[in-house]
């Protein structure tokens, strides 16, 4: 007895484009996903269930979108020269609900380029990092790309990044308003000879595909949108349920990939309904042709090491980006409380010049590479409140409001070589709260990504000061230096706040130096697929969700026997 | 809402409060304090104000589910254990940096929470009116 053809673990972008694809070609899936569900009826014609508003505390203090700590802590150390950890609690958090990551991300959606799939050989070899081409090239891609930008609905002007990747198609939509103080910021940056854009956005600025256009409401990154103006992944879930062949669980948790006898061949999962207490009902679906992990690349290895699937390479080779944050101060408001936080960009510090190798070789390193820059606004009111020392000050640094009303911000994707010791692996000890050990992550900077931010610092600073601030500085996540209690409490605190997560089960020709195969199949079970940025071979320097939906897109398209 | 401290404790609160945030109390901090522990004596708990309905009745409440109540559960016991202690003078630094939260949550946050009376802290620091608070009916 089997339930449907396919069982998707994870309703986020990778999930969604996975189950949009099969349910087209006529497949049925059942989708899993261990959040809660604010984001779409389960019932025609899948209405927005409008949990969604301008509002700090339920999002960014009171968990709504999940995971709450309490019930799923995991745990982060720098090296094993910590010990088993330095943190319980919050580490790479992406949201655990139905959409994933993809319903408040504020979605800056950029292709990557085609020397992002083949540094090995474009830039060579680096000492300490595990720098490869991946299987799967631009060209490969680029149908996929295309179709990802329609589900998703992206916002973009072709042909104004002299570095984009050839595309042959125009974006769905033309871009939405810029923020007015990104255009100052641009205005500066092109100054310093660089090359600005209008970010590629999955944010709708005209009606598109029955949903409203962005209100530049300027509760966006973070945030579920009211409106439904943000496509990832509602879209994509919205049109495989309305195929009739997709079935969504909300509150179920996979714990298990069940198997043949002889283990060569995935037949579905286990899963704990969460809809149970205080002991949640064990449940099994069973599927006829392959079991696809979707569950981010923190969750995804979490479970293929509990299962004991995928062979030794599973979750190292962890990146996220490294992020470097210039803060600008200006004498007036920047306007960010309204707009998409970012609306610009520009990628000049990914491209190979004289100026980043000559800051290679004094760092003693053969090249460097830097990341996408996104143009941003500051925070709300509570998180600038909270940054503000407690007392008589307080309320003259909230109306000064440096950093808030008169902050500007670049923040640069910096790209993060894999390091086979950089990982995820369970915990010895830290366990959730149905008993499963908690994730940990393993993870410090390759002297890469610290020249590369040591680099950038300054030009962006300068052009802070160029665009009219009054002071600027920069800062890392993670830091750098000494763990102090200040940077332990501080904002962005001690481990990675990046929440793009990457390569923790890579893809490669050879089952020896990789986990899954160029169809994202698992070497070893090869019914097993994973769908979402575990995969990924290296980091590049710009945001992930794109290419991990295109790659979704492909994997589901070869899986359901479609063209590639 | 019905206050779950005493006049005493509550005027101990609100001068912890207005010292990491001057004038929060006068906004409500202390209310926001209440509301926030006495959340889940309302079904659906009054944790997460989601739009009003069509009718624009302010703030619905999301449901949480058994497993977000437990969680709710042992944080809103937690709380009430510190503000015990800021009540008897003992509170810790880990403390006030808890009182520190909540001053900022409820001075800036929407009014929703119990805080932020009449949107008196946006209003102080010039941040406009959000185009969709939870107190508004989804357009
Ligand atoms: C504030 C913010 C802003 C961001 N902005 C951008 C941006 O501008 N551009 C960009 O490219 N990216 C951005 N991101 C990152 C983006 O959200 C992720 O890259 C993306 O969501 C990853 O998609 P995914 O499908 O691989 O995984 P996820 O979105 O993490 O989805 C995985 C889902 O699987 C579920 N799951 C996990 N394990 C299990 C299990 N065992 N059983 C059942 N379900 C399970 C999880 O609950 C989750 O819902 C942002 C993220 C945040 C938090
Ligand atoms: S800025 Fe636009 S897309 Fe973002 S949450 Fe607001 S209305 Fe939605």
């Amino acid at each position: 007895m089997t339930d449907c053809d396919v069982v998707i673990v994870g309703s986020g972008p990778g999930g969604a484009t996975t189950a949009e694809v099969l349910t087209r070609a006529g497949w049925s899936v059942v989708i899993l996903e261990k959040g809660r569900n604010h984001l779409l009826d389960l019932t025609p014609p899948f209405a927005s269930r409008r949990h969604f508003a301008n509002d700090e505390v339920a999002a960014t203090r009171r968990h709504l979108l999940g995971p709450d700590p309490l019930l799923e802590p995991r745990t982060y150390r720098r090296d094993e020269t910590d010990g088993e950890r330095i943190l319980v609690g919050e580490v790479n958090n992406l949201p655990s609900t139905v959409g994933g990551g993809g319903v408040h991300a504020d979605a800056k959606l950029p292709r990557f380029r085609e020397e992002d799939f083949h540094l090995r050989s474009t830039r060579g070899p680096m000492p300490g990092a595990a720098v490869e081409d991946w299987p799967v090239q631009y060209d490969d891609l680029e149908a996929h790309y295309a179709a990802v930008e329609i589900s998703f609905g992206v916002a973009g002007e072709a042909g104004t990044n002299p570095f984009a990747a050839p595309r042959r198609n125009d974006f769905p939509m033309p871009p939405g308003p810029d923020m007015p103080m990104a255009v100052v910021s641009a205005a500066a940056a092109q100054r310093a000879g660089f090359h600005p854009y209008r970010a590629p956005s999955g944010v709708n600025s005209v009606p598109y595909d029955g949903r409203r256009a962005c209100m530049d409401c300027g509760f966006c990154g973070g945030y579920g949108c009211p409106i439904e103006a943000k496509g990832d992944p509602v879209a994509a879930l919205r049109r495989a349920l309305i195929t009739g062949r997709c079935e969504l669980r909300p509150e179920a948790f996979v714990t298990d990939v069940l198997r043949r006898a002889d283990g060569r061949r995935a037949t579905g999962v286990r899963y704990l309904d969460l809809t149970g207490y205080p002991t949640p009902p064990v449940r099994e679906v069973h599927a006829r042709e392959a079991v696809v992990l979707a569950c981010g690349a923190f969750e995804t290895p979490r479970l293929l090491l509990r299962t004991g699937l995928g062979g030794d390479l599973v979750g190292r080779f962890l990146t996220n980006h490294f992020q470097t944050f210039t803060v600008g101060i200006f004498p007036e408001p920047t306007g960010g409380e309204r707009g998409r936080s970012v609306t610009h960009l520009h990628d000049d510090l990914m491209i190979d010049t004289p100026a980043l190798r000559a800051a290679a070789q004094s760092a003693g390193l053969p090249w460097l590479r830097g990341g996408v820059v996104e143009h941003g606004s500051g925070p709300g009111p509570i998180d600038e409140a909270s940054t503000y020392s407690a007392g008589a000050d307080h309320l003259e640094a909230m109306t000064n409001s440096a950093l808030r009303r008169r902050i500007w911000a670049f923040t640069m994707q910096g790209e993060d070589l894999p390091q086979a010791h950089n990982r995820l692996d369970l915990d010895p000890s830290v366990r959730d709260a149905w008993g499963f050990p908690a994730g940990r992550v393993t993870y410090a900077p390759h002297a890469h990504e610290r020249a590369a931010s040591a680099y950038a610092a300054p030009l962006h600073e300068a052009i802070m000061r160029d665009a009219g601030a009054q002071a600027a500085f920069s800062a890392t996540s993670p830091p750098q230096g000494d763990l102090t209690l200040q940077a332990t409490l501080g904002p962005l605190g001690i481990a990675p706040s990046s929440r793009h997560v990457m390569g923790t089960a890579r893809m490669g020709t050879d089952p020896a130096t990789s986990v899954v195969s160029p169809e994202q199949r698992l070497w070893e079970v090869d019914n097993v697929l994973v769908c979402d940025s575990s995969v990924f071979v290296t980091s590049a320097g710009y945001n992930p969700t794109l290419t991990l939906a295109a790659l979704a897109h492909r994997a589901a398209t070869l899986l359901s026997g479609g063209k590639s | 809402m019905t206050p779950i401290f005493d006049d005493d404790a509550r005027a101990t609160i609100a001068t912890a409060m207005d010292a990491q945030v001057p004038g929060a109390a006068a906004l409500g901090s202390v209310e926001y304090v209440e509301q926030l522990l006495t959340a889940l004596d309302h079904d659906p708990p009054h944790l997460w104000a989601a739009p009003g309905d069509w009718a624009g009745e302010g703030p619905a409440w999301l449901e949480l589910g058994p497993w977000e109540r437990q969680a709710w559960t042992q944080r809103l016991g937690d709380v009430r254990a510190v503000y015990q202690r800021v009540i008897e003078g003992e509170a810790t630094p880990a403390d006030e940096r808890i009182v520190h939260a909540h001053a900022c949550e409820a001075t800036y946050g929407d009014p929703a929470y119990g805080g932020n009376r009449h949107g008196g802290g946006w209003q102080r620091i010039g941040f406009p009116e959000p185009l969709f608070p939870p107190t508004r009916a989804p357009q």
